[in-house]
């Protein structure tokens, strides 16, 4: 038995070289609970960077990068999702006008690049663009691709480039009628505090019942 | 009758204030902003060259003590220290007292023409340097030539400089497998 548990491990070991790295693709999920934002998976440069496959670029290069937007709010709401772009860091233009960027929403093709221009612009996300109207849940991906010139000079090697992108949501609630999303999220918070507020109430009403009975018993044995 | 009226004033209280509480997540609706800030990186070509002796030291800096007519162990070898594939080329410089000297003056090297193939002047090697990957050697011995060096360069310094340029072999391709045709050498 060990022979084979160990025959396994070094088979394992054998194949891990050749089986295929996927970098991570991003997220930006709105948490409804905390009612902010999640950007993954981040990196060393910055804590919210979603281009995980926009390192170390070379000539040449044409990369995508997807991106999933997902409403994680509880069933009741129901949120639309906006992006804009804020361009490039001051510091970052230089490098970041070399390269082409462009945007657009997944299983969409029929759709028109909603962002196509150097990457240091903001272009066509000057302004919020809507990406849809998400339930609990529910998500949008978004796939980015990225354009290195192959006579991109040799001076913008080892170079950093700075992107800020905005997204937005409006909270609305699920109306009849709505598509009834599936049950997701954390609502174990608001079960807990109306159970707790229920208890309260309850002690509240038998601490003042039992006052006030006492307070009768009190004067009675007064009158007597 | 007072008490009983504030009793039932209290429990209205805090029934509404227990019906707020529970509506609050479908009566308040708001917007919500966040920023990412996104990076791209831009990657690079390095390497490292490598001078080392027959026992597998490094090439004294201060260089050797030679007389016409010796074999000096130097073997020169280059190392990629990037994460990126590239072809390579070098080119030997020769000189005395910081005058340029053409190659057939008074060194004679045995480069591995097996793997370094000549070219206007640069030797290009004949793969591509994978990243941790080290090149065969360019030459292994320099053999200083009697003929030429004569009594004129008595007490002189002679010099041997290994120059190298490299340029990324992705998005790249070379279509007659000759190295020296891929694109994007740098000018000299």
């Amino acid at each position: 038995m060990k022979k084979i548990i160990t025959l396994l491990i070094v088979f394992a070991i054998s194949l891990s070289p050749i089986l295929p790295v996927y970098a991570e693709d991003g997220k930006v999920t709105y948490d409804g609970n905390s009612q902010q934002f999640i950007f993954e998976p981040g990196s060393k440069h910055s804590l919210t960077d979603l281009f995980s496959n926009f390192k170390n670029v070379m000539p040449g290069d044409t990369l995508t990068q997807k991106i999933t937007v997902k409403n994680n709010a509880d069933n009741k709401i129901k949120v639309k999702i906006y992006i804009r772009s804020l361009g490039a860091h001051g510091d970052s233009v230089e490098f970041l006008s070399q390269l082409c960027l462009r945007v657009q929403k997944s299983k969409d093709n029929e759709m028109a690049y909603m962002f196509d221009a150097a990457a240091n612009e903001t272009s066509q996300l000057t302004d919020w663009v809507y990406l849809g109207t998400l339930y609990s849940g529910g998500e949008v991906n978004l796939d980015v691709t990225l354009d290195v010139p192959v006579e991109l000079p040799n001076e913008y090697q080892n170079k950093i480039g700075y992107l800020d992108w905005e997204f937005k949501v409006e909270e609305f609630p699920v109306e009849d009628g709505d598509p009834i999303a599936p049950q997701t999220g954390n609502n174990l918070y608001i079960v807990l505090w109306s159970a707790l507020i229920i208890c309260s109430l309850a002690m509240l009403i038998i601490y003042l019942v039992w006052r006030k009975k006492d307070k009768e018993n009190k004067d009675n044995a007064v009158r007597c | 009758m007072l008490g009983k009226i504030k009793i039932k004033i209290v429990i209205v209280a805090l029934i509404a204030i227990l019906i707020t509480l529970m509506s609050q997540a479908t009566l308040a609706y708001y917007s919500f902003v966040g920023k990412s800030t996104n990076v791209v990186t831009s990657g690079n070509i390095q390497f490292l060259i490598h001078e080392t002796t027959d026992q597998g030291k490094e090439f004294p800096e201060e260089g050797v003590y030679i007389v016409p007519g010796n074999v000096v162990s130097k073997k020169v070898s280059i190392e990629s220290d990037c994460g990126h594939p590239f072809y390579l080329r070098v080119k030997m410089l020769y000189g005395v007292e910081s005058q340029e000297l053409s190659s057939e003056d008074c060194f004679k090297l045995n480069i591995n023409e097996e793997y370094w193939k000549l070219h206007d002047g640069w030797y290009y090697y004949t793969g591509i340097v994978n990243p941790g990957e080290t090149t065969p050697d360019v030459f292994s011995h320099v053999e200083i030539v009697g003929s030429k060096v004569d009594n004129s360069y008595l007490g002189k310094t002679l010099t041997l400089t290994v120059k190298a340029q490299a340029v990324q072999s992705e998005n790249n391709p070379i279509t007659d497998g000759n190295t020296y045709n891929a694109s994007g050498w740098p000018a000299e």
